[in-house]
């Protein structure tokens, strides 16, 4: 009986070794960095301070709100836009592959391109955006410029790019459904609106509850969009955790960066597992 | 759906994961044009061997150069050219980006041993933070090392020894301004803070940007608040000192505070798309004479002269002007340095370079191609009488009355690295001077717990 354990466990191995290796060890000993000032050559260990300084500094703690902010709201409009685009993309429409090639279209272009061309489009005075408010009478608006819009600019890119694959995950989803389902609900007399809410949406939730944690931590998580837009600014009003972390490794603060990472680690924990329990408890067996 | 449940389990851990170890590794790639380095390396150690046989010629080389994209080279290519004849020394040119995607490039390179022969940053403080003695040649025992001015050389020394050669001549953090625009409205040079801002209603009033705001790139934003270092080294000579020492801060000084206030007072006269214009934008601008005023280093001037030739003498400069009329004066900023790799195959050739980089030869050289921004920092070199207009005529009488001081960054390693934000922020007018000021004390104290220092 043992020795058949002990053969099963050998499989284990090598799957564990490298999950060790290159996932357990580094986090052990990023928390250990996280409490202390080093540099290449040595440390001090100094405790909590790095955490309490960054909780307590305005420039290092306004970019857990932001994170937040930004991961709510990205994981909301995707989730929400995506459906509604898969919907009309999975009905009886001729152009239905084309359309589906041009919404995913955008989420194949690289991050960082996608920034630059965004940031250009969001040009105060040269930009297409305010050219265009403007020959409609609209006054122009200063879309990364203004601390109050900023953050919301780039959320309203990151779905543009990202709402395709939240799309894709809601199609394989909705294909999936037995059509029988929908016949005798049309039998029964529901109309489109009624299918949609008892048969499409109960039995697309697997496919929900992926597209969630995946745009949600995804957003928790970002970096590349917002370096390549707004580089944290104007003054820290789009900084986000993984920025800061960024920043302050420029800086060459490698133990305040660290424990930003650590940060962020707590933070994508704390808001994505419980989560995902909440969420697969719902789900409809 | 067992299998969904799994699936799902398995994603979260590996997003979560990735979180937190993704992130480090992303910053230690950096950027992926740094990684050409290595090729360019493994060739020339080949053609290395083949030269070593024949001992009496010059042995031909090639020493990879690190540097910002955004210095302007023409002067260090022509040095570049005559090494190559003299020398036998190749100098490949790697591009970098600059600020803290900068910072983050070179601080990777060289915590990985990938650093190219030759680096070129900044010298003051930001050298301070990349611990120099670990990885650059101490050039305080060479012969030639004795030609550097000794300004320059408190710049990149770090415990008695010197790491840098200065890469382009010294500049200053000033105001630029159209001497076209100030002939047009009929201004005079502003010898205080108040007149100054005259101008500025005057050109503002007349339907034009009066001061140039470019930050896009986020340090432009800084110029105008360093560059008011004279004004605080005047009114309270110890500041430096007291500052890298913890006893003063800029939000409880009313020298450093001062600094603040003046940046706070320009958020009324920028350029309404300043967040969104850039530094090469800039020199455009100022080259057409588009706008009245830029706090900025006087490196632009030859940016713009190599974008627009003699456009460039329609700029004059003056010093960030203060209180008092009669004490107007320039703060001076070192110029980047060029730095030795110690841990170089090659760190014979690289002496040979540094040396000749300094040579009365080079410095010909580099004046023949691109006009200095200020004084060489090599002692008994002259400037050419060709210098630009700003330089000859307005800087110089600041260098010849003794008015000028070094700016903090070259007087203390303590230096906020979110100081542009925070002067971005400012100058935009979302924060006051009274938070900017505390928000850079901040900042400093991270710099100064870094460094060690024991600051309250």
């Amino acid at each position: 009986m043992d020795n058949k354990k002990m053969y099963s466990g050998w499989f284990l191995v090598p799957a564990l070794t490298i999950f060790t290796l290159f996932f357990i060890v580094p986090m052990v000993v990023s928390l250990f960095f996280s409490m202390t000032v080093w540099n290449f050559t040595d440390f001090k260990f100094v405790g909590l301070d790095n955490f309490k300084m960054f909780f307590t500094e305005k420039s290092l703690n306004i970019s857990i709100k932001n994170t937040l902010i930004y991961a709510v709201l990205t994981c909301g409009l995707k989730v929400v836009l995506g459906i509604l685009i898969a919907v009309f993309l999975t009905s009886a429409i001729k152009t239905k592959n084309i359309l589906r090639s041009i919404v995913f279209f955008p989420n194949l272009v690289s991050t960082i391109a996608v920034g630059i061309t965004f940031s250009a489009l969001m040009h105060p005075s040269k930009g297409l955006f305010n050219k265009v408010l403007e020959n409609i009478g609209v006054p122009a608006i200063d879309w990364l410029g203004n601390i109050q819009i900023a953050l919301f600019s780039v959320v309203g890119t990151d779905v543009w790019k990202g709402v395709g694959v939240a799309t894709v995950i809601y199609i394989a989803g909705i294909q999936s459904i037995d059509k029988t389902f929908y016949e005798a609900a049309s039998i029964d007399g529901a109309n489109s609106w009624k299918q949609f809410l008892n048969i499409t949406l109960p039995l697309c939730r697997p496919a929900m509850n992926s597209v969630i944690i995946l745009a949600f931590i995804g957003g928790m998580r970002t970096f590349d969009l917002i370096w390549a837009m707004t580089g944290g600014g104007p003054g820290f009003a789009t900084d986000v955790v993984a920025s800061i972390v960024y920043k302050q490794y420029a800086a060459g603060f490698y133990g305040l960066s660290t424990a930003g990472n650590v940060v962020m680690f707590i933070l994508i924990a704390v808001f994505a597992f419980p989560l995902q329990r909440y969420l697969l408890s719902k789900e409809v067996n | 759906m067992k299998l969904n449940k799994l699936l799902a389990s398995v994603l979260v851990i590996i997003l979560a994961a990735g979180g937190a170890v993704g992130c480090s590794s992303k910053s230690d790639a950096a950027d992926p044009s740094a990684e050409t380095s290595s090729a360019a390396e493994a060739a020339p150690a080949a053609s290395n061997e083949e030269a070593a046989d024949k001992k009496t010629e010059p042995k031909e080389t090639t020493l990879s150069l690190l540097i910002d994209g955004d210095v302007s080279r023409a002067g260090f290519d022509a040095v570049a050219a005559l090494a190559k004849e003299k020398l036998g020394i190749t100098v490949e040119v790697e591009i970098r980006p600059g600020g803290a995607d900068g910072d983050n490039v070179v601080k990777t390179r060289l915590a990985s041993g990938d650093m190219a022969d030759l680096c070129a940053y900044n010298s003051g403080s930001l050298l301070a933070a990349l611990n120099p003695s670990e990885y650059f040649i101490d050039i305080s025992k060479e012969d030639w090392a004795s030609r550097l001015d000794d300004t320059f050389v408190s710049a990149v020394a770090i415990n008695g020894a010197t790491y840098g050669i200065p890469m382009a001549s010294a500049q200053a953090g000033a105001i630029l301004y159209s001497k076209s625009m100030y002939k047009e409205l009929g201004l005079t040079v502003p010898k205080t803070w108040d007149e100054f801002i005259a101008n500025c209603d005057a050109i503002k009033a007349a339907g034009k940007t009066a001061i140039l705001g470019t930050f896009a790139d986020s340090w432009t934003a800084q110029v105008l608040y360093l560059g008011d270092h004279y004004n605080v080294a005047a009114k309270d000579p110890n500041f430096a000192k007291d500052f890298e020492a913890g006893k003063t801060k800029y939000a409880s000084s009313e020298a450093g505070l001062n600094s603040w206030k003046r940046l706070a007072a320009t958020s009324a006269y920028y350029n309404k798309d300043s967040l969104a214009t850039t530094y090469d934008d800039g020199c455009d601008i100022m080259a057409n004479g588009e706008a009245g005023h830029w706090a900025m280093l006087t490196q632009s001037l030859s940016n713009i002269y190599e974008l627009y030739g003699d456009k460039v003498n329609d700029i004059g400069v003056f010093g960030i002007p203060g209180d008092d009329p009669n004490n107007q004066g320039l703060t001076v900023w070192m110029p980047t340095a060029i730095y030795g790799n110690k841990n170089s195959d090659k760190t014979e050739d690289i002496l040979r370079f540094m040396e000749f980089y300094i040579s009365d030869e080079a410095l010909n050289a580099y004046a023949g191609a691109v006009l200095p921004d200020g004084p060489y920092c090599v002692k008994g070199y002259e400037l050419p009488d060709t210098a630009y207009d700003a330089v000859k005529n307005d800087m110089q009488a600041y260098f010849d009355a003794g008015k000028t001081v070094t700016a903090l960054e070259f007087q203390t390693p303590v230096k906020g690295p979110n100081c542009p934000a925070i002067s971005q922020e400012c100058a935009a007018g979302l924060t006051s001077a009274e938070e900017a000021a505390a928000a850079y004390d901040a900042d400093c104290l991270k710099q100064a717990v870094q460094l060690g220092l024991d600051w309250k």
